[in-house]
């Protein structure tokens, strides 16, 4: 097994109530790695998520965090563990001080580094000013990054957060995005979010789970090959698509186009100096980012792709 | 690591106005059995002084009132168990506990003697009041110790019952009910053996025959190893639950 190959999950599978929930999901996850785990309600993200962190045993399947089989050597898997539910688990009669020794304490931190670790992750996650605060009194942003915090407290190699960003207000989202591109040079991550834009911009490689099977897991290379184009009068596709570098065409409402294309920055401009030479009266070009969202609503409202 | 649960439960109980509400009324209805007691005491000091083999100021005022205790703790114990673990699992703080490097059975055992602790307290009061009749009574130390200690063991088997009711029911309410059904069920499960039956597992299972055999003086290790056998019976119970998440097959 390759040093840098932190997490590997193999033909996970789950029952609830003689219902099979997952069908043998197969993951791995490398060093600097963030994988976006995106999924409809209900197709076992968070059932994935709680097994790959040992809150959940699987009824078949391996789960290994750095080579130690969560079955067989749990207490050895888990010190490599960082885990967000989706309910951050918090005791509110605590302060947040209290809150983060005693999850370090309870990750077998001693004394001194326990100091350490909690003054770094509240610094990581701006919760300084409240560290004599009750958890309980606590607005829900600073709620989910108390959790955030407990994740990270321990620096584990495997970082698993169940939608991260969730209550979050968009300064706070930005702030915890930039914690997790951070955070991903040294750590492998596991991220789910509804949120696909969130996905795109952070993660390198998307998992995409429908009815208990992963559908899609692919890297998320060139961010986008999509033209989404906004001309002032009526076009036959068949004309743009014979534009240099466009590979297909799609006449939407309004005037709109979605061209698919190999190089973006050659397409754009071939696009632009067709519509100056025809007069097309060009009102909008820009780069379709609607990629992943494409994928997703096909993948996922399509059953017929699971029958095959 | 059962340390680190265990003081986290306790201040956890402390943090709560469940525990103190618990505490003082504890506190209130056995000083007021006490004082009764000492009351009908000295109504027949003179005619006990009297009597061969009279009891003295140790069965009539301290060995009462530590029955009382046993027989609060009942209701008491039940009510202070029913969330350590059910609560964390409505909480969701169980995933951290689950996703820490810990076994369950270090949970189990962190819980059960945060419980303790604050129980430990709740029995230092009732031991302490006795101990103020030696200002001017000669106090029987033997059925004291016998009669305290007796109500230490019980209250630690009801915590262990208690918390495994609670990680077998996923709302405290229930599981203090449970808990409240069976340490009752316990108490009484002797009465059929009063009314003249010959009913000898029933005598044997009833917590209150035990409980009153150490507490009179009469200590063996019959009656001390039942409800030592019966705390580690419920904390067995307790883990392997909890692991029974982890591993379902």
């Amino acid at each position: 097994m390759s040093d840098d190959l932190l997490l590997s999950a193999q033909n996970l599978t789950r029952y609830y109530h003689g219902r099979k929930v997952l069908h043998g999901v197969d993951l791995e996850l490398k060093r600097g790695e963030v994988l976006g785990f995106l999924g409809p309600n209900g197709a076992g993200k968070s059932t994935t998520m709680k097994l790959l962190s040992g809150n959940l045993g699987a009824h078949d399947g391996v789960v290994r965090i750095c080579g130690h089989d969560m079955a067989d050597a749990p207490l050895l898997a888990k010190r490599h563990i960082g885990y967000l539910p989706e309910v951050p688990p918090l005791y509110l009669e605590a302060t947040v001080d209290e809150y983060l020794k005693f999850c370090a304490r309870l990750r077998k931190l001693n004394a001194r580094d326990c100091v350490c670790a909690i003054a770094k992750a509240k610094r990581e996650c701006d919760l300084e000013d409240v560290g004599s605060r009750l958890i309980g009194n606590l607005s829900k942003g600073f709620k989910q990054r108390v959790g955030i915090a407990q994740a990270l407290l321990h620096e584990p190699a495997v970082v698993i957060l169940d939608e991260p960003t969730n209550g979050l207000d968009p300064n706070q989202i930005r702030a915890v995005r930039e914690m997790i591109r951070g955070l991903s040079k040294q750590h492998a991550i596991i991220l789910s979010s509804h949120i696909l834009s969130e996905v795109q911009t952070l993660c390198s490689r998307v998992a995409i789970l429908h009815h208990g099977r992963i559908v899609f897991n692919a890297d998320l290379g060139a961010p986008s090959s999509a033209i989404s184009l906004h001309l002032g009068v009526v076009v036959d596709p068949a004309v743009l698509e014979k534009i240099a570098g466009v590979e297909s065409a799609v006449a939407l409402e309004d005037g709109r186009y979605l061209l698919h294309v190999d190089n973006y920055d050659r397409a754009v401009e071939a696009v632009c100096r067709s519509a100056i030479e025809h007069n097309w009266a060009l009102q909008e070009i820009r780069r379709d980012a609607s990629i992943l969202e494409n994928v997703f609503v096909e993948l996922t409202c399509n059953d017929a792709i699971l029958e095959s | 690591m059962i340390g680190v649960i265990a003081k986290r439960e306790a201040i956890a109980l402390f943090r709560t106005p469940l525990a103190w509400a618990l505490l003082a009324m504890t506190q209130f209805v056995l000083a007021y059995q006490f004082l009764a007691q000492i009351e009908i005491y000295l109504q027949f000091e003179d005619k006990l002084r009297s009597m061969p083999d009279a009891p003295g100021i140790t069965e009539v005022v301290v060995t009462p009132t530590i029955g009382t205790a046993a027989m609060l703790m009942l209701f008491v114990i039940p009510v202070l168990t029913m969330s350590s673990i059910s609560g964390e699992r409505r909480n969701g703080t169980l995933a951290l506990l689950y996703s820490s490097p810990v076994k369950c059975a270090d949970i189990i055992v962190g819980k059960f003697f945060g419980v303790c602790f604050l129980l430990s307290l709740v029995w230092a009061v009732v031991a302490l009041m006795p101990l103020s009749l030696m200002w001017g009574a000669p106090l029987d130390l033997g059925t004291y110790a016998c009669g305290t200690g007796a109500l230490a063991l019980l209250m630690m088997t009801y915590a262990a019952i208690g918390v495994m009711f609670s990680t077998l029911f996923t709302q405290p309410a229930v599981a203090a009910v449970m808990s409240f059904g069976l340490l009752g069920a316990l108490w009484l499960i002797d009465w059929a053996t009063r009314l003249g039956q010959d009913a000898g597992l029933f005598a044997y299972l009833s917590s209150l025959n035990h409980f009153q055999r150490l507490a009179g003086g009469l200590v063996n290790s019959a009656d001390l190893s039942y409800f030592v056998a019966l705390s580690i019976a419920a904390l067995a119970v307790s883990t392997w639950r909890l692991n029974g998440d982890l591993k379902p097959l």
